[in-house]
């Protein structure tokens, strides 16, 4: 008598462990959250591209709506970024973590949801698309030209051309800056665009047309300086640790972890600094190298990231390892 | 009447067995070993991959100064050394610079604290600070008491 009683009561425990409570949890993740949450809350499951990457890799939210995006590491960290233009970065997401954002976008358009840590030899195919769309013009967003890009196009520039490679020559911003009184600097080559548009060997020969009396390595230290006058600030050179120096080096030499993976080996950036001019450089960030490897970051980075990028790029250049 | 008289507690005489005996515990437990040097700075460049540490071991005397360059060359990693709560972690394509005395001895693990993989539990390696000092010192006292115990038995061969 007393034995069946147990036994009833043991097979009821068990019928609880066994369907009960994966009903909760199921019942609480699918029925009560979404019921009680005043708005969508999506869960994404983030794993390396090898093992499938995010998933949903897709998610679509009106301008104005109110969303929250979870998103749960299960095999190695990884780093959660949003981008373009929405400054979103949850940092790491460690495996049983999870990262939490909400936020209502305002701008329609297509957004990306990216790894920004270096998680396998696949990392930089980690992404998902966040489609932001109006509901009044639904699928009406504008696709905006890039106007670095499309002047490279319209001058016929070779965006892919094999760059060259300085010799004798070693450039130092910092002993640029100690001379920079020292020289006659024409106006073009204050103008950031039009250091942009121009290769430090382009802005050395305008620069010896003003001041033929100056020895040249002088001259070349000064333009070291100008083409990398903007500091870099925190947030520049954080976002270059965690997107480029997985294969191009924390120091920019190409020789970070990442770099034996790729089909071409990263560029060390003082090699072909000198030689390279800034919007190039620009346009192979936004775009990505055609079968280099190098992946586009033009989803990912606004117009003014990668511009400061490029600005980065010279002063790692230029400066002492 | 003698009988009667209660025996005073009999008080161990102290031998010179014994005084021998007091003087070396004490001289294990306080004497310096030799061998302290002057303090060496290293420096240790690290890596951590998936599932090992390389170097797995280091091996460093007592009051030396560990400069550690930690670098990751597949995942995200961390390292954490055990006794000296030292808890650092290092993605890949950035270094991270640290650096600790190694003024406890004895042999610590170091093991990787972010989750980075099927194997991550193994992922362990050890740092020696030497000499170690327990050791050496629980050895020389077990050997005085093991002596002292076959010279007490010697003395008295059998009740």
């Amino acid at each position: 008598m007393t034995t069946t009683r147990g036994n009833r009561a043991a097979l009821v425990m068990l019928a609880f462990i066994v369907v009960g409570v994966p009903a909760l949890i199921i019942g609480y993740q699918y029925g009560l959250r979404p019921a009680l949450a005043d708005h969508r809350v999506v869960d994404i499951e983030a794993l390396a591209p090898e093992n499938g990457g995010f998933s949903p890799d897709v998610v679509r939210v009106e301008v104005g709506e109110t969303i929250t995006l979870r998103f749960a590491a299960d095999d190695v960290t990884h780093g959660i970024a949003i981008g373009p233009g929405l400054g979103i970065d949850l940092g790491h997401v460690d495996p049983g973590h999870v990262g939490e954002v909400t936020f209502t976008p305002q701008e329609p358009g297509t957004y990306t949801y990216y790894c920004n840590t270096w998680c396998s030899a696949d990392h930089w195919r980690m992404r998902g698309v966040l489609e932001v769309v109006d509901p009044n013009s639904p699928g009406g967003v504008n696709v905006q030209l890039d106007p670095i890009i499309e002047a490279l196009g319209a001058a016929s520039v070779d965006i892919d051309s094999e760059p060259e490679v300085a010799e004798g020559i070693f450039p130092d911003r910092s002993r640029g800056e100690r001379s920079l009184d020292t020289v006659e600097v024409p106006p073009s080559l204050r103008d950031p665009d039009w250091r942009l548009s121009h290769s430090p060997a382009e802005g050395l020969e305008v620069l010896q047309a003003d001041n033929p009396d100056t020895p040249e390595d002088v001259l070349v230290d000064v333009v070291a300086y100008l083409w990398s006058e903007t500091p870099p600030t925190d947030e520049i050179s954080e976002l270059f640790a965690r997107n480029c120096a997985a294969c191009h080096g924390e120091r920019g030499r190409g020789d970070g972890p990442g770099a034996a993976t790729t089909l071409e080996e990263p560029v060390a950036y003082p090699e072909v600094s000198w030689h390279r001019r800034g919007d190039i450089w620009y346009a192979k960030i936004m775009r990505g190298g055609m079968g280099t490897d190098m992946p586009n970051f033009g989803t990912l980075f606004t117009e003014e990231e990668t511009r400061l990028l490029v600005d980065y790029l010279r002063y790692l250049s230029f400066t002492e390892s | 009447m003698s009988q009667a008289a209660p025996v005073p507690a009999q008080r161990r005489p102290i031998t010179a067995g014994r005084a021998i005996l007091l003087v070396l515990i004490v001289g294990v437990l306080l004497v310096p070993i030799p061998g302290f040097r002057t303090p060496q700075t290293h420096n240790i460049v690290i890596d951590a991959s998936q599932f090992e540490f390389s170097p797995a071991r280091l091996t460093v005397n007592r009051g030396d100064i560990v400069q550690v360059t930690l670098t990751a060359s597949d995942v995200v990693h961390g390292f954490f050394l055990d006794g000296y709560g030292i808890d650092f972690r290092v993605e890949p394509g950035t270094s991270q610079e640290f650096t600790f005395t190694a003024d406890r001895s004895g042999k610590f693990r170091y093991r990787c604290s972010v989750a980075c993989g099927a194997l991550h539990p193994f992922m362990i390696g050890e740092l020696v600070v030497g000499p170690n000092e327990l050791v050496w010192r629980a050895s020389a006292l077990a050997a005085v008491a093991v002596g002292a115990m076959l010279l007490h038995a010697r003395k008295r061969p059998s009740a």
